[in-house]
Order: C-alpha cells, then structure tokens, then sequence
C-alpha cells in the first residue's frame, strides 16, 4: 500500500525534474548546433562539383540567355514591373514559372560565366520577362584553364596552320573568311617574307564539334602535361644547377674576402699548453669515474665534472680554432672555381634555351585546334584571349566540356568524381578560383606534423620535469599558472612573436650569423666564466641533497637556489655564447640578401604553432604523468631502476595514452589556425611545394599554402568571389576532412595503447 | 607494569629477545633505529637481528610500523618527502644509510613484493626481467634462462609458459602476485622483502603462495609482514612482534605462539587484542 500523502510531499522541482529537461535541452541544442554545422558545411561542400544543368531562357524582349539556374526567389517588383506583370497576367500570358502558388513574382540567378565579355558573370532575370525555358541538348559548359568557365553552343572545331611563304612565292588566293574559317594574311617577320593563316574545319554542329573535341582533348592534355613538365621540372632542375654554381663561387669569394682580416691566432705554444690540459682532464675524468666503491662519492663526481668541464673547454677550442688545419682559400683557387662555373652556366644555359624552345613548339603546336563555342546572348565566341576576340579558344585551353542536360546519372557521377580528383589533386588556377588545392593540403598536413614533432618532445619534456624532477612549491605552482595562461593569450600574438623572434631573429642568425660577434678573446672568457658557473650549479646540486635519512636544512635550501640562479646564469651565458659567436658567419649569406631561413617559411610556422599549442601538451603530459600509479613506480624503484629508467621504462610508456591526447589536441588546433600563419609563412599561392625530389627533399624555409588562409582568401580575396563562394564550402569540407583524418589517427594509435596498457583489466 | 603501559607513559623498556636469535647469524640489523614522517614518529628505536637464511614474520595491529620498517630496509622511504632517520640498519656490514651508499646498487640486492600486485604494464616477459634489464643485460638468452627460472620458482611457469609475450595485467590476481615475486627474485636478492603479500587474495591463491615462499625460503632470506597468525605460524622460524612503532617481543615462531614471554603478545596471537 502506497502512501498518498507522501508522494505529493515530494514536488517536482524537489526532485529536480525540471532542472532534469533544462540541462537535458541544453545539451540537445549543443548537439544540433554541432550537427547542423557539420551537415551544411557536408552538403554544401558536396554539392559543389554536381553538375547542374544548363537552361535558355528567351525573354520577351528577344534576349536569351544561357546559364546555370542558382537560386529562385520571391522579390518585391518595381512599380513598372508591377505594370508589367499584371498585364501579362491580364492577358493570361504570365508562366507558371515566374510566380510561385501564392501568385507573388519570381525572379532567378542564372550563372552566365562568359567573363571576358564584360559583363558580371551572374545575372539576376525577374521571370516574368521570360517568355519561356528550355534546357538545350547541345548546351555546353566549358572548363577552361584560365578566365573562368565558357557557357555556350558548339559551333566548329578548327585546325590553324600558320604557313610561311618564301620570297617570291605566290600567295594562295584569299578566301572568304566565314566564321572564322579560310584564309587570312599576317604580316610576319616584314622584308618581303610573309605568311598566312589558314584555318580548316575539322567538324561543324554542335554534336560533331563535341565529338571532334572529346576526340581531341587526350592528346592535348598530354601535351599539357608534358609543358608543365618541362616547365617545372627540366626547368626547375637547370635553374636549381645554376643557382648552385652561383652560390658555390659567391660563398668562395666571401671566404678569400674574410682570409684577408688580420687572424691573430694563437701560437704552437699555447696549444702544446691546451692539449696537454685536456689530456690531463681527460685522464682525471677517466679516473675519477672508474674507481669503484667507497670513498667520498660526491666528491668524486664533482672532481669528474671539473675535469669533463675542462677538457670540454679545450676540445670546443680545438675544434672551434683548428690550429692545424684552418688553410685560407687563394684567389687563384676562386679564379679557377669561376671559370669552372662560367663553363657550367654556360652548358646549363644552353640547355635552358633548347628546353625553352622545346616548350614554344609544343606551344605551338597546342594553339592549332580551336573550337568556337558561342554565346547565345551576345553572339560572341570564346576568345583565345580577351585581346584577340576574332581568334577562337584553343582546344587545349579546355579542362572539361560538360553536356550537362544529356548527362544521366552515370555521367554526372563521371564529371562529378573527375572534378573531385582534380580539386584535390590538382593545382591551383586562376588566383586559387579553380583547379584544384593539393599543393594547400600538402602544406597543411606538413605543417601540421611539423607541428607535432616539434611540440610533443618539448612538451613532454617540460611535463616530466615539472611533475618529476621539480621540488613541488610555489614556483612549480606560479609556472603551471604562467603555462594555463598562454593557452589563452590570443593566436596572433603568437604570430607577431613568431614573425619577430624566429623569422627575423633566429632565421636571420642562421643566414647570416651573429650580427655584432665578439672578439674572440672575450668569447673564451665568457665560455671559461659560462662553465664554471654550470659546474657550481652542478657543485650547489650536490650540496643541496641531505645525507639520505635527514632533512634538508636552511644549508640545503640555500645551496638549492643558489644551485638555480647558477643554472640561470649559466643559461644566459650559453645564450650570450651563441649570441656573439666569431666562429659562426651564418649558412646562407651567399644567398644574401635574400633570406633563406630569415623569411617566413614553413619551419617557423610549425615553431610558432608548437608554441602556441605547447601548454595543451604540456598539462595534458602532466595530468597522464600524475596518474600513473604510485604502486608501479615504488614496484619499479623496488626492482633496483634509477629515477630515469623508473621514468623511461613505467612512466612514460604509462603516461602515453595522455600524450597522444595532447599531441590530437595540439594538431587540431594547429591545423585549423589561421591568423598567425599568415604572419609567419603562408602564401596565397606558392610555386614550390615544401616537398619535393630536390635534396634535402624537405624545404623547411619555403612559404606554404594552408587550408584555413586559402579558404579565408577564396571567400574575400579572389577577383570573382561569388563564383568561389562553392569552393569555399568545399575547402571548408576538406579541411574539417584532414582534421579528422589526423585526429582519428591519432585516436586510434591511442586506442591501441590504452588496450595495451589495460588488458584484462576485470 | 606491563609494556603497553609502558608504551603509553612514553618509557622506554627492553623489548623480550628470546636468546636462540643470538645464535643465529644474522644478515640484516637494525640498532635503534626510529624513523619520522615529517614530525610524526612511525619506528621508535628498533634493534632487531634479521637470521640468514631463515624466515622472520613481522607481526603486529595496524598501524605499528611493520611496512614502514619493511620499506626503510631498501630504502623506499626515501621517495617520501620530509621522512627522517636515526640509528643504524646494517646489511651484510654495510650501514644502509651511510651517505655514500649507492642506493640503486641496494636496491638491486633486495627484492621487494607489495601488499597489492603491481605488475608493470607490459609483457610477461619483461615484467620478470625487468630487474636485469635495469641492470644492463640485454642478452636474450640469459634473459630468457632467468626468466624462466625464476618463473618456475614461482610456481608460475606452466601457467604462462605460452603467453610469456602477453600483457601482464591479463593475468588473475594471484598469478599477478606470483609474478611479482618472480620478479623480485629474478636477480637472486640477499634478501626478500614481503608485505603482505597473500592479503588480497583468496585463500587457494594464498595457499599457493605460502607453498612458494616456503620453498624459497630454502635459498633466501626472508621478512614478511603479515596480519594472518596462522600463515606467520605456518611459514615462519621467527617472528617479531611489533606494537605502536616499538619491537615488543621477537622470538622462535613456536616460542612466540605457544610460550610467550610477554601477555600483550599471547593476547594478539591469540586475536584478543589488536
Ligand atoms: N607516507 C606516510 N606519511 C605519513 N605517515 C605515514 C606514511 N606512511 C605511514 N605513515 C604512518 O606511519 C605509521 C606506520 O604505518 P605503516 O604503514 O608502517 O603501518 P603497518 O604496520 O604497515 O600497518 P598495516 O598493517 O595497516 O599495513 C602509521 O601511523 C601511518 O599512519
Ligand atoms: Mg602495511
């Protein structure tokens, strides 16, 4: 038996029911808001490449126009088109089509393309101006290489032959030219020689001309394909080897200019003096380790750093002064390497020239076929090239010819499938309106790996130290606040940074060298300082640890710090080192002033990123770091491993699972980032990839595409962007595409860790 | 006055040594040896012999000390922040808490198992030569010969002589436990460290266990802690009563459980106290 009255004591809200749907809602909302996301950027991204069919509408006022139907909408006419519409609708002549079921007037976005003829390649028609519609057979959609699509009506395809007659020769007799056939005259070359052009018909009508063209466009796109080789290839190698040789004699002339400062290098006595202390400390360091058991331990270790320290010094001297071998280059060395070069550039030059005019004849020869395909509102065909109206588009210009309104469903998916692959492996055209973006993933995905080899290592690192090694405090405490914070600082401060610090500082240390490099004098008198400062950090480390069993007194907390201010110091002194060094002049001042790693590129970008994302890593490292169960280190401590091997061999391994997931964190945001890329490397577009079969195969100083700029830069920066606005969806596709594909990866190499580390766990 | 009260005034008194310990030779001695956490005393001035070659059970309520004087003898107390020592524990003449003992190399001469299996997350293989590997040997076939030797001592060796590539947490809890001490006698110890190491498991698991330190005790010397009097009966020649952080009474096992010296250990050996 129940009991009524406690049941209606218990009122809704006390058991929190309707707090129960609030948070419930919530949630749901959040994941619609995700999943619409998700949907729109799926669809509209997939929708792009669908080819749509192409419709003519005739107007009332004779017009037609030929494009593909965008988008149909309800407007508010004008007071005359009012006038207008009500009439036709008086005289019962109004379309179905140009209103909708409420009566109110339509209007629609037909994408007209056909830009060279000046006119917006969109075109809005109030439909009640159309007198009807139709979607023609032979209506074709030209993809073209440059200026955008062509929309139109086949008409011929042409073979141009450019014939050269000698002095004297009789000319053939003009024909008529109709359309573009027969015969022309060109005035070529001048004193008496001439020439002319005469142009043959291949096919005529709008099937055969389509034919003829589908015939044709294999053959032509192999001879494409062959240019772009030569061009990027052959050409590419040639300019590489000249370049070579060019900086081969620049970097050897730099050195005779630098054999003629004054040396001032020190004499065989001095050295006798440094050899013979490294070989002293070597000696005593050898020593020092290797006698086992008893005796003062410490004071053992701390005579063999005295002597590593030392014998450190006078090797860095011996490798640094080279006393035996430092041999200045001659002028008649460079002389001889000159004309060495002068010889190779010259070869190289003449096999540019042959590459140069192997290209113009396979030019050539592609400019032959041409195909007229007219536009219906104008009467125009597609040009060669907005300059020359009365010549016809070269059949190779053409990327695809598209019959969309005879396409069945197998067709499209052929189109649809074949402009997928060329977007995603092809390269850019037309300012990044077309063709396709391989060239931006293979920047995006580079960078992003780039990224996480460079921010895993360090973050771990600092995790482990932090959790590990450092004495928990309030330093430790100040510092894992600093680094939540810089997961908060804004991304384009780290891109100004990284612009500042690695670009101009770092990368123009690497090309150049120090700016102001010290005498060397007073190099090896902060070296000398620099390491006896390191070895009283190692010394106050020592004095720092109480005899084992007692604590640590106000001795130990002093030598600890004194111990860190010395680590400090000697930080800063091995910064000043490198700094100021005479010993480095920079890697690539032939290149001078061109920077090579002192502009943006791709190796800065990834640095600035890694740091950016450094404290994800880093807290994601310490939380897996400090799970790993107490049992298992005491067990592993038990077993006899030092605190290192306790790290390496349970911790860390323990501690993985944790590390991916920083590591899947780090890469999603580093890919998806976009405003600090373009301070640091990314171009709109870039002739080189970062990757190529060019030594060292890795190009870590060239600039790169990214996906997030390049969708920012289709979507506002391009010429034409309303006709990119679909691409945008569909880079947007392809980026959210990547994301998942590194992350899942990732998880999955995670997955297969934790299984590892959990099997049976029952 | 008897010794807790004595304990409880804070006097300090003479812990009941029987005489047969002095005839045994000892490896491991502690003389006074106290020990704090932070201000908190957890060992009161132990002075006890540890017999070579022989098993000493430490017994004793919760709470009195047993694992912490148990970890001090490795040293694993160590890794605890603010832990302060006096007095000397001395094995095989070397004073575990001279500065200029190699901790690591003390470590590797003791073999130590924990009241819960904690097997590493690896392989079998790698668990029982993870020892030796800390230690430098990499060569296979010595791996391999003390694995399986020291797999065989623990009884373990016909159960996962097939899977010896498989994770060792797929392992039962008992197997898990044998494990462990195939690991911590891989690299043949001086001395074996065991707390108690049967309390988490069921009585067949534990019976094993008992069978296994019994036969190991013919090679080893062993100090177990444990709260179940009749294994300390059962396994042990000595055992050592201990009682808020002070040794109350160390003697034979059949003079502790039947002849006591003292009726504060007759109480808990025969569960009225404790
Ligand atoms: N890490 C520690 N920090 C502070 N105090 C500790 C620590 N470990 C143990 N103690 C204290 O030291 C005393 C002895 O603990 P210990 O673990 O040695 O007892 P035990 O005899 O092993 O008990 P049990 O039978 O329950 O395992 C207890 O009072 C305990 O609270
Ligand atoms: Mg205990």
């Amino acid at each position: 038996m129940h009991d009524e009255a406690n049941i209606r004591r218990t009122s809704l809200t006390a058991r929190g029911e309707p707090k129960q749907w609030l948070f419930g809602g919530a949630l749901v909302v959040a994941l619609s808001l995700i999943a619409g996301l998700l949907v729109i950027v799926v669809v509209e991204g997939a929708a792009t490449f669908w080819p749509r069919p192409l419709e003519l509408a005739a107007l009332r006022d004779g017009t037609r126009v030929l494009g593909v139907p965008m988008a149909t909408e309800v407007y508010s006419p004008t007071a005359e088109q009012r006038v207008a519409i009500e009439g036709l609708r008086a005289r019962g002549e109004l379309g179905g089509f140009a209103q909708d079921s409420a009566g109110r007037a339509l209007r629609r976005l037909y994408r007209v393309a056909n830009r060279e003829l000046g006119h917006d390649p969109f075109r809005w028609v109030p439909l009640h101006e159309v007198e009807s519609v139709e979607r023609p057979r032979e209506a074709l959609f030209v993809e073209r290489r440059s200026w955008g699509p062509w929309i139109g009506i086949p008409e011929a395809l042409l073979e141009v032959d450019r014939v050269r007659i000698a002095e004297g020769e009789p000319l053939p007799p003009a024909e008529g030219m109709v359309d573009g056939v027969g015969v022309r005259y060109v005035a070529d070359g001048g004193g008496g020689e001439g020439a002319y052009v005469r142009t043959r018909e291949v096919a005529r009508g709008a099937e055969a001309t389509i034919a003829a063209l589908r015939a044709a466009l294999p053959a032509l796109a192999a001879r494409r394909a062959e240019i772009e080789r030569i061009n990027k290839v052959e050409i590419g190698r040639v300019n590489a080897a000249q370049e070579w040789w060019r900086l081969r004699v620049r970097e050897m002339e730099i050195r005779l200019a630098e054999a003629s400062e004054p040396a001032g290098r020190l004499g065989w006595p001095a050295w006798s003096g440094v050899v013979v202390a490294a070989v002293v400390a070597g000696v005593g360091w050898v020593r020092l380790r290797g006698v086992p058991g008893g005796g003062q331990r410490a004071g053992r270790r701390l005579g063999a750093w005295a002597c590593g320290l030392v014998a450190l010094l006078a090797g860095m001297g011996a490798v640094l002064e080279r006393p035996w071998g430092a041999r200045a280059i001659t002028a008649e060395e460079v002389a001889g390497a000159r004309e060495e070069a002068g010889a190779a550039q010259g070869a190289l030059q003449a096999e540019f020239d042959a590459l140069r005019a192997r290209v113009a004849r396979l030019e050539a020869e592609d400019a032959r076929v041409r195909v007229v395909v007219r536009d219906v509102t104008t009467g125009r065909f597609a040009p060669v090239r907005q300059s020359e109206p009365e010549e016809p588009l070269a059949a190779s210009q053409v990327v695809r010819a598209v019959q969309p309104n005879v396409l069945g469903l197998g067709g499209r998916l052929g189109v649809y499938g074949s402009r997928w692959w060329e977007f995603v492996a092809g390269e850019p055209r037309e300012v990044n309106t077309e063709g396709g973006v391989f060239p931006v993933i293979v920047g995006t995905v580079l960078m992003t790996l780039l990224l996480a080899v460079a921010v895993v290592p360090l973050g771990v690192i600092a995790a482990l130290y932090l959790r590990e090694y450092a004495r928990q405090g309030a330093v430790t405490s100040a510092v894992r606040i600093a680094i939540n914070n810089l997961a908060g600082v804004p991304s384009i401060v780290y891109g100004v940074f990284g612009l500042g610090f690695f670009c101009y500082t770092v990368g123009g240390y690497i090309d150049s060298g120090p700016e102001h490099a010290a005498s060397r004098g007073a190099w090896w008198a902060v070296a000398v300082v620099t390491g006896v400062v390191a070895f009283a950090g190692v010394a106050l480390v020592a004095m720092s640890r109480p005899v084992p069993g007692t604590l640590p007194g106000s001795r130990h907390r002093w030598s600890r710090r004194l111990a860190a201010l010395a680590w400090l110091g000697a930080a800063i002194g091995v910064a000043g080192l490198l700094v100021a060094t005479p010993y480095f002049r920079g890697m690539y001042r032939a290149n001078l002033p061109n920077p090579t790693f002192g502009g943006r590129g791709l190796l800065w970008a990834s640095l600035t990123l890694a740091l950016m994302t450094l404290p994800v890593v880093i807290v994601a490292t310490e939380e897996a770091i400090a799970a790993v169960p107490r049992s298992a280190r005491e067990g592993s401590y038990g077993c006899g491993a030092s605190k290192w091997q306790t790290i390496r061999r349970i911790v860390l391994p323990g501690a993985m699972p944790g590390v991916l997931t920083g590591t899947i964190l780090a890469m999603t945001r580093g890919a998806g980032e976009v405003a600090p890329l373009m301070l640091v490397g990314v171009l709109k577009s870039v002739s080189q990839l970062p990757v190529d079969l060019q030594a060292p195969f890795l190009h870590l100083d060239r600039s790169f595409m990214h996906l997030g700029f390049h969708i920012f830069d289709l979507g506002f920066q391009s010429p034409d962007s309303d006709a990119a606005r679909p691409l945008v969806w569909t880079t947007t596709l392809l980026l959210v595409v990547v994301v998942v594909v590194l992350n899942v990866a990732a998880i999955s190499m995670r997955g297969r860790l934790r299984a590892r580390l959990r099997a049976g766990a029952f | 006055m008897s010794v807790i009260e004595a304990i409880r005034a804070g006097r300090t008194f003479e812990p009941a040594v029987h005489p047969q310990i002095a005839l045994e030779p000892f490896v491991l001695q502690a003389s006074g040896f106290s020990l704090w956490y932070g201000k908190a005393q957890a060992l009161h001035g132990v002075s006890m012999h540890v017999p070579r070659g022989k098993v000493t059970a430490l017994i004793g309520p919760s709470g009195c000390g047993k694992s912490t004087f148990l970890r001090s003898v490795n040293r694993l107390n160590d890794l605890i922040d603010g832990v302060r020592v006096e007095g000397r524990l001395v094995l095989s003449g070397q004073d575990l808490y001279a500065p200029d003992v190699d901790v690591i190399d003390l470590r590797k001469r003791m073999g130590m198992v924990f009241q819960k299996p904690n097997p590493f997350p690896m392989s079998i293989f790698e668990n029982v030569v993870y020892p030796l590997r800390v230690d430098g040997e990499n060569r296979r076939r010595m791996l391999e010969e003390a694995c399986e030797r020291s797999l065989r001592g623990a009884a373990l060796w016909d159960e996962v002589k097939d899977r010896l590539r498989q994770s060792a947490l797929g392992l039962s809890g008992g197997q898990q436990q044998r494990l462990c001490i195939a690991r911590a006698i891989v690299a043949d110890p001086e001395v074996l460290l065991l707390d108690e190491p049967c309390s988490a498991l069921d009585p067949i698991a534990t019976l094993r266990i008992e069978e296994l330190i019994h036969e190991i005790s013919q090679r080893y010397t062993v100090l177990i802690v444990t709260h179940n009097m009749q294994q300390a009966a059962r396994l042990s020649d000595f055992t050592a009563f201990m009682y808020l952080g002070r040794l109350v009474e160390f003697g034979p096992t059949a003079e502790i459980f039947q002849r006591p010296r003292l009726p504060e250990t007759e109480q808990y050996v025969t569960g009225r106290f404790g």
